[in-house]
């Protein structure tokens, strides 16, 4: 995963997280700036629903405003605000198990004119038909993602795209080190069976690409 | 080698999250087991496939922060905490009043009253006797009592001395009889105990002489003994050495002699004439 600037301030903005327990507006409000992104997409990816990544996002984010203050130690702000997106996530998938009434649309989103996708996509530039090739291949791989259980499934997206080390997911889900790992490793064994079952192997995807 | 990592160390290595030493392990055992190796590359594989999801890009909305958390002063737990302890003590003070309580700190001693400070009742004793008569009846008490202490100590004194004076009498009396008693008595002790004691020296030196008599003569007899047997044995030795050297006399003198015959024999049979130097 290349290092954007944001991702590099992400890394360094430990001033910034203790202005913002202090109770800094300005250091909460470039807090958020800084974690959205992270945080939504791990929800999006979790969930693949835009409407549920961001109410799980707000969710979290005032979360973090109303409990910065009660945060021990400031190295561990990245597993604290996680561990706050990854309950808020399991909140809204046990009402959603609970409540079983959604539409298609409701799981498929981004499909349309309306997408937030187009409007937002920062590959704007590329070649459209290129571009729209990428938007289905990571659909489907979205998809291939969801049929993971919940907790192969948060683990695979921490480590996978949010880039978090072992010893982080360990601390963000309260479980042993060696429970992330194992969960990793049946959770990537379990995505390769998927993506087999739908023919999609490196190859085919250089080819489709 | 039995080394096999296990799923979470095989991730750990997968995500290059393993020290050098452990990495080296991991990949020592992948070379030996290739199917491992091929099942880990798949894994490697399929991170680079899935690794196509794209990030979403999101704006962060505004967020409203109230300030429903900043608390006043007068709901801040500080506050709570310093206005419960003055409402306790408000109370116990108000407490103390109700009951009267009094509390005083006088000569090392801390008092609590409740209802009021009671004062000890004191009893007013009035005097019936005066100093000089204190003083006048002191004087009569000693004097009376010396008397009767010097009279007492006197008759007391001529009884000691009488009652002593009768002991030394007796005991003297009982001292010299026993020292008589006891000098017959040891004459006669001593002359028995010498007595006995000469006369069990004499017995013991009998004893000693038989006895010591006895032994030297059965020592004599086995060294003569002995003595005997060890000539008698050098002299059968003496015999056989002097066996051997006849023996080994006469068989030198045997073989001289064949040895002479035989030289003899030789010159008769040998002509003077041919003799010849073999070298």
């Amino acid at each position: 995963m290349a290092e954007t600037l944001l991702d590099i301030a992400m890394m360094h903005s430990d001033s910034l997280i203790a202005r913002a327990r202090e109770g800094d507006k300005s250091a909460q409000g470039k807090l958020v700036q800084l974690w959205y992104k992270r945080i939504y997409n791990f929800s999006y990816k979790f969930f693949f629903d835009h409407d549920l990544a961001m109410e799980v996002s707000q969710k979290t984010f005032i979360s973090m405003h109303k409990n910065l203050g009660g945060l021990q130690e400031i190295g561990r702000f990245k597993s604290w605000i996680y561990t706050i997106a990854v309950n808020y996530c399991r909140e809204e998938a046990r009402k959603r198990k609970s409540n079983r009434a959604l539409s298609l649309d409701d799981l498929k989103p981004g499909e349309g004119e309306e997408s937030y996708r187009w409007e937002e996509s920062h590959h704007r530039r590329e070649n459209p038909d290129r571009q729209l090739r990428h938007g289905e291949l990571s659909d489907l791989l979205q998809q291939c993602l969801m049929e993971l259980s919940v907790e192969q499934r948060e683990v695979v997206i921490m480590k996978e795209y949010e880039g978090l080390k072992f010893r982080e997911i360990a601390e963000t889900l309260n479980v042993s080190e060696n429970t992330v790992k194992s969960r990793m490793y049946y959770g990537l064994d379990g995505l390769k069976k998927i993506l087999e079952r739908r023919n999609i192997t490196k190859e085919t995807i250089g080819y489709e690409l | 080698m039995n080394y096999k990592p296990d799923e979470g160390m095989l991730m750990a290595y997968l995500y290059g999250e393993l020290t050098a030493t452990e990495a080296e392990k991991v990949q020592s055992y992948l070379q030996q087991h290739p199917e491992e190796l091929k099942k880990l590359q798949g894994l490697g594989e399929l991170r680079t496939v899935i690794s196509h999801i794209q990030d979403q890009e999101v704006i962060a909305p505004p967020i409203f922060m109230d300030d429903a958390n900043v608390k006043p002063l007068w709901q801040s737990n500080y506050f709570k905490t310093v206005l419960s302890i003055a409402a306790s003590l408000l109370l116990l003070m108000v407490a103390g009043k109700f009951l009267g309580t009094e509390i005083s700190y006088s000569n090392g001693e801390l008092a609590i009253n409740f209802g009021g400070k009671k004062e000890p009742v004191k009893e007013i004793v009035q005097p019936s006797l005066t100093e000089e008569k204190v003083k006048e009846m002191i004087q009569n008490s000693l004097v009376n009592n010396n008397e009767v202490i010097t009279a007492n100590w006197t008759e007391d004194q001529k009884r000691l001395s009488q009652s002593i004076r009768q002991n030394l009498d007796q005991n003297s009396k009982k001292i010299d009889a026993l020292m008589k008693g006891a000098a017959d008595a040891s004459q006669a002790q001593v002359r028995g105990f010498v007595a006995s004691l000469q006369n069990e020296n004499l017995k013991l030196m009998k004893d000693y002489f038989q006895l010591s008599t006895a032994d030297q003569k059965k020592y004599t007899e086995g060294l003569l003994v002995d003595f005997s047997e060890y000539l008698k044995e050098q002299r059968r030795q003496d015999l056989m050495i002097l066996q051997t050297r006849v023996n080994s006399i006469e068989k030198n003198t045997d073989q001289f002699k064949q040895e002479t015959e035989q030289i003899l024999a030789s010159i008769i049979s040998t002509p003077v004439g041919k003799t010849k130097n073999s070298y």
